[in-house]
């Protein structure tokens, strides 16, 4: 068994450290910049109209790629200096490099969707071109798409499946999925950014376990994209957090979500990986009705302020109840009684109007809570991320 | 097999080229939505002319390239006739794209934000890291061959060591910028590259029945493509252009033939065929370092009587100008590439010279001429500068090397 490359880790760690910095730094240093290039918003849940510079998901990805541009040899350097290794490690070489070149590609096209608005259909197709390299360089370095079936199903298809094809669109779809789930839990200062530090926070500490494991390289291999991600996303969450001097926009989430889809698919643990997700899953899950247009969908469904109490509450779709479909109607009526969705009736004028709270998890959590201080808010969405932990220790 | 593989992707591109002219006009509104267009100095009409188009050509080559990555290795996996996976090809091809898309990713957040000069340089460096660390774990060669008239001083051979790596690192930031400042007329960019791109591959071609096969199909895996998207660009770039390329384009197409000189270890070829660029760079020298004044665009100017494209100058006061800015001007003026105009406004003496880049000295030569006329004969000089290149490489090569 290979020992623990420790000096490779260290120094992958105290790089990312410096990134860190680099990027606290830097993401002032351009605030002008970006706000001349109009990449700015308003904070919709402040009453002040300041700009805040939008898409600093772009300086936290390129100082993480400077990081890992600058690491490349470092895991090989063992083969250079001394010629320790047995015959050089070419596919853990191409792995990384296959790896750069999908996130690279991803912090760009999400660039470009950020500065273009592209359509909604655009952010499907982006992330599934951003993966392709990764699908490539998987095809020709392992290839394998065997999965070991889980123990209730053994019986119908037997010990190991052959996804074939299968498997490749599973890994494609990981990208489109991680990156949009975190897009959609947004619209609280620091949730985007946050949820994505607590993430790749689990994912470390999840490596870090399986050290002592049966596939210690593959562990290996995430951290070292996960321990760049985790502190270049630190500063972006320090400028980030409530209240926001800058926002992270759609190139953070892309970045984010692919970062995760690649180190879950080269280090063979996307099912856990999907694990750590769990709220974003949840979230997605409620919102599909909405997504799919079945309940009518507004443009923004973050919270709303209140300016009398300063409090963040539930925001709301309101539609004619003739205008919505029985299934729309159906999942009203079941959502209700589960007590997952407050529903209100009005009359104006000839027409029946229906309000419903728009279906996101923060939604959720204010219709249990009552209306909360957006910090507060962002401050217990973002443990819920890392409720896995009580699972590991009771496991 | 890799002549088929190339076959069969060039039948692929003509497809995916035809759908890129579609797409260049599809997105027009996105780009003037985002502000990222500019008007026309050169037209009377104040049109909004969307820019930085370079993306979208960028865009679909690594789509195409992504799509082709496995292609290569085909034989491996179907029918097994390969001796062992060619993982440092592999490696090379991935490598390649990696410093290409980050390139195309940098220039075009140079586009956007509008960063500074010094960054135009730093740019292409940070993109090019991931190619020097490909190149070090891949080959590692830094020995070269020295050339004949040199070899009493240094020898048969000779280790650059880190200044090899130094050398692959400015090739790119050289070639970004040298194709960036030949710039101004409409096509002159896009007409460039294509040009370039063009004589690489038939030089490619040329080379394929030679000694380092290998190296040149690996050229023409990426030529081709770039090639055929910068064609498309090139239909909506030429005079009148409805779109600009914007820097996005000069950092790819940089990048690109950097990348494939560098792979392909055929560099000092690949500059050969940079030689309209090179001099425009060496004459724009004097500007570029501030001894003499460099206004902010440095492009013909039109004649709206005329409709033609005159000389633009460069006014400064005589005393502002240092020795060596005074120098330069005398002896510029003497081998006759500059012309000089004295007036006085004033107390003050001033003096205006034509600014220094190529397509100027082009007009000083020829007199005012119609936009259009003045990108094909300065694309005309790229071809010329091509046949020079291949003569040189041809045939004077014999009194540098042994061939």
């Amino acid at each position: 068994m290979t020992p623990i490359p420790v000096l490779p880790i260290i120094i992958n760690g105290c790089m990312s450290a410096f990134g860190g910095l680099a990027t606290l730094k830097l993401i002032p240093a351009f605030k002008d910049h970006f706000i001349s290039a109009r990449l700015c918003g308003i904070d919709l849940n402040k009453t002040n109209k300041k700009e805040v510079p939008e898409s600093q998901g772009v300086i936290s990805g390129t100082v993480f790629l400077i990081i890992l541009f600058c690491f490349i040899p470092v895991p090989f350097l063992s083969c250079f200096v001394g010629e320790k290794c047995n015959g050089f490690p070419h596919n853990e070489f191409v792995q990384l490099i296959g790896a750069l070149l999908a996130i690279c590609c991803m912090i760009f096209l999400g660039f470009a969707d950020d500065v273009l608005n592209l359509r909604w259909r655009h952010k499907l197709l982006l992330p599934t071109m951003a993966s392709l390299p990764l699908l490539m360089v998987y095809f020709t370095n392992f290839g394998n798409t065997v999965i070991v079936v889980p123990k209730p199903f053994r019986v119908l298809l037997g010990m190991h499946l052959d996804l074939g094809i299968l498997y490749y669109v599973y890994m494609g779809m990981l990208a489109v999925f991680c990156t949009n789930a975190i897009n959609i839990l947004a619209g609280i200062n620091g949730i985007e950014s946050g949820q994505a530090l607590f993430i790749s926070g689990s994912i470390i500490i999840f490596n870090l376990l399986e050290l002592n494991g049966d596939y210690r390289d593959d562990h290996v291999f995430s951290l070292y994209f996960m321990l760049p991600f985790f502190f270049t996303t630190l500063a972006l969450f320090y400028h980030n957090w409530y209240p926001s001097s800058v926002f992270v926009g759609d190139t953070f989430c892309y970045f984010a979500g692919m970062t995760f889809a690649v180190v879950g698919i080269l280090g063979h643990f996307s099912k856990t990986m999907l694990l750590f997700f769990i709220p974003q899953v949840v979230n997605f899950v409620y919102s599909l009705p909405q997504l799919f247009h079945v309940i009518p969908c507004p443009r923004h469904r973050l919270p709303r302020l209140n300016p009398a109490t300063g409090k963040l509450g539930m925001s709301w779709s309101k539609f004619k109840r003739k205008d919505l479909s029985k299934l729309g109607n159906l999942i009203l009526q079941v959502a209700v009684r589960l007590q997952v969705l407050e529903v209100q009736h009005g009359q104006e004028g000839h027409d029946e109007f229906v309000q419903c709270n728009n279906m996101t998890l923060i939604n959720l959590v204010l219709k249990v809570l009552g209306p909360t201080h957006e910090r507060n808010l962002t401050a217990i969405m973002l443990p819920l991320q890392n409720y896995h932990f009580l699972w590991f220790y009771y496991s």
